[in-house]
């Protein structure tokens, strides 16, 4: 951190290499007085996060990844999309995934399910029906949420079906009952807020690719500002009924800038009734 | 622009003659608990009044929207009435609780009576209307009057043939703002969470959550429309006041749980959200429709709190069987009245 904080500071007094020592290490020195208490993470990126009052990090604000882990959290190339209507619309980008390492590590009859449900995806995936989406696909959606951080609990509103939950930052909770979006339970390590998610019904899935998790999936989130409009966000993902060993996926979610972004309303049910009920309807 | 002012004019004078008829009544509704004429309300860390908690509208259950013709214009009931109505929901709490230990007895086919949330405390109103005098809805305006209102099924007669005949509240899509907050059978929760610039209100049934921006921005464009709405608030003194416009017109109306003729694209609602005490919030809500009702209308209740009380997840659309079965349920009848014809 501090060896960044040189090297930038360096480029500028590189003609003056002794007067550049002095003055970085004098910079260094009154920016780590000026932040009692943050000496964990950089003092660079510190100074730019914007904070409560209490001086934890503030993650306020409308919020949006970028990328296709919506398609495939797995590295994948372009493909067609399902209806030759859309055609250029409705295909499949090429992207980077967002799973540290490449590859789910599932248990060969969990790859095979995997497999089973991309190709039965239209009545499988529970995005298609408007279903909660679960954690953490809810996360990096193509949809933005807004976080509402007040000074103990934490709400996610999803704009996808309106879903949304709760993180009591208060004495952990069990999860009372299995539900779509889970119990979580939050608390800071240092500027990172880290939140447990359990009691997930098992019916979510992570995209549009089958992948999958189950009622005994358990999730560990970290959010952390890297700066004031970008969180570092990691999840590791632990599930012994269908993973060899526990894994991590891990993305970056960007503010919404725009002058009028707001969080809007997208409920879906309506778009996914004549789907879901159109062979009961009166002929 | 001038034009546009001067034919809503008339919707201001009688939004204005209407506020101030409606001040008494609201007044007297708004005042402080017994006891807590020393309570000062608390405030966020940044400053801002703290309405943060989860409160419910259980104390109404069961209060009519509007008001019995008999009871003229008496809004509140009288102490003695109270105290019948307090013992009322004693022996009610009794009844729940033997339902819920006694083995063996017979019960029907509907939910046991201690599904349902009850009020710790008797409603103090004879009606959710307070304004106008008599507690009821106004009138509705001949154009709202053919408004089509989701009849649903009934066992004597289902009218089920496609899911459109349903409310949006059984669609599981939405009961609209007021029908999210107005006291019914269960699910009354309202979880407030603020952050600097936001007041957000989780609500149980279909899993809404109001994100209000309480930061003087002005309303998104007219063209962006909702269920829900598009809600604005601003603080004045220690009342949250939330103005909502930007419906979608022709879904949900002003009853429980979204009931009712359906509202218009106009509709503008103001909600005012007070802190009373330490475990309540007199609410409010002015509801505004010039193409609907004949002048504007008021509602109030009080929020409050019980101790344990807390939103679970409602994931209504996920698990709506009773869409699939109703449905089918209908087109099996009409397959054995087809078969008896034969």
């Amino acid at each position: 951190m501090a060896i960044q904080e040189l090297h930038l500071m360096g480029r500028t007094v590189m003609s003056y290499r002794l007067w550049g020592w002095v003055l970085v290490s004098a910079a260094v020195v009154v920016l780590f007085t000026a932040m009692p208490g943050t000496s964990q993470t950089s003092p660079r990126t510190t100074s730019q996060i914007p904070r409560m009052p209490d001086g934890k990090p503030n993650f306020t604000g409308l919020w949006q990844v970028l990328g296709t882990a919506h398609w495939d959290i797995r590295d994948h190339g372009a493909q067609p999309g399902p209806f030759l209507q859309l055609g250029a619309a409705g295909a499949m980008p090429a992207g980077q995934g967002i799973v540290e390492g490449g590859e789910i590590p599932y248990t060969p009859a969990a790859g095979e399910k995997q497999k089973d449900n991309l190709q039965n995806r239209m009545t499988l995936d529970p995005e298609i029906k408007c279903y909660m989406p679960g954690i953490p696909r809810a996360n990096y959606m193509p949809f933005p949420y807004q976080i509402i951080q007040s000074q103990r609990d934490i709400v996610f509103a999803y704009e996808y079906a309106t879903s949304n939950r709760v993180i009591n930052m208060g004495k952990f909770k069990e999860a009372a009952v299995d539900t779509w979006m889970g119990t979580s339970n939050g608390r800071w390590e240092g500027d990172t807020l880290v939140v447990d998610v359990s009691g997930l019904n098992g019916n979510s899935w992570f995209d549009r690719s089958g992948n999958f998790q189950t009622d005994n999936t358990h999730v560990v989130e970290r959010f952390t500002l890297a700066d004031a409009d970008h969180i570092n966000y990691e999840a590791s993902i632990e599930d012994k009924t269908i993973y060899t060993r526990p894994w991590k996926i891990s993305t970056v979610i960007y503010r919404r800038k725009e002058k009028n972004a707001q969080l809007n309303e997208f409920k879906c049910v309506e778009f996914v009734e004549e789907l879901i009920y159109g062979h009961l309807k009166k002929k | 622009m001038r034009h546009r002012l001067v034919s809503i004019a008339p919707t201001i004078i009688v939004a204005v003659m209407f506020a101030l008829a409606a001040e008494s009544a609201i007044a007297q509704a708004a005042k402080p608990a017994p006891g807590a004429k020393n309570w000062t309300p608390p405030k966020t860390p940044w400053g801002e009044p703290d309405l943060q908690g989860t409160w419910t509208s259980d104390d109404c259950i069961g209060t009519p929207l509007n008001r019995p013709a008999n009871l003229g214009e008496k809004l509140y009931y009288t102490e003695q009435e109270l105290a019948e109505r307090q013992s009322q929901l004693a022996r009610q709490q009794q009844n729940d609780l033997q339902e819920f230990v006694a083995p063996n007895q017979r019960v029907g086919t509907g939910p046991p009576s201690h599904w349902v949330e009850r009020g710790r405390r008797p409603c103090k109103q004879t009606s959710l209307v307070v304004d106008p005098p008599n507690g009821r809805t106004p009138d509705l305006l001949p154009e709202a009057q053919t408004r089509r209102i989701p009849e649903g099924a009934n066992n004597e007669n289902p009218k089920a043939d496609s899911w459109e005949d349903f409310s949006y509240y059984i669609r599981c899509i939405s009961r609209g703002v007021t029908g999210s907050i107005f006291p019914v059978i269960y699910g009354n929760g309202q979880q407030i969470v603020q952050a600097p610039g936001y007041v957000t209100i989780l609500q149980e049934m279909v899993h809404e959550a109001r994100v209000i921006p309480v930061d003087g921005r002005p309303h998104a464009s007219p063209n962006i429309r909702s269920y829900m709405g598009d809600p604005r608030g601003h603080w004045e003194g220690n009342t949250l006041v939330v103005e909502t416009t930007n419906f979608l017109g022709n879904r949900t109306g002003i009853g429980l749980n979204g009931g009712g003729t359906p509202t218009s694209d106009a509709l503008k609602l103001i909600e005012r959200y007070t802190r009373t005490g330490s475990s309540e919030i007199q609410y409010d809500v002015t509801i505004d429709d010039p193409k609907t009702f004949t002048r504007p209308f008021k509602v109030a209740f009080p929020l409050t709190q019980e101790p344990g009380y807390q939103n679970f997840e409602y994931a209504c659309h996920e698990g709506n069987y009773a869409m699939s079965n109703s449905l089918s349920g209908a087109r099996a009848r009409e397959k054995a009245e087809a078969a008896k014809k034969k």
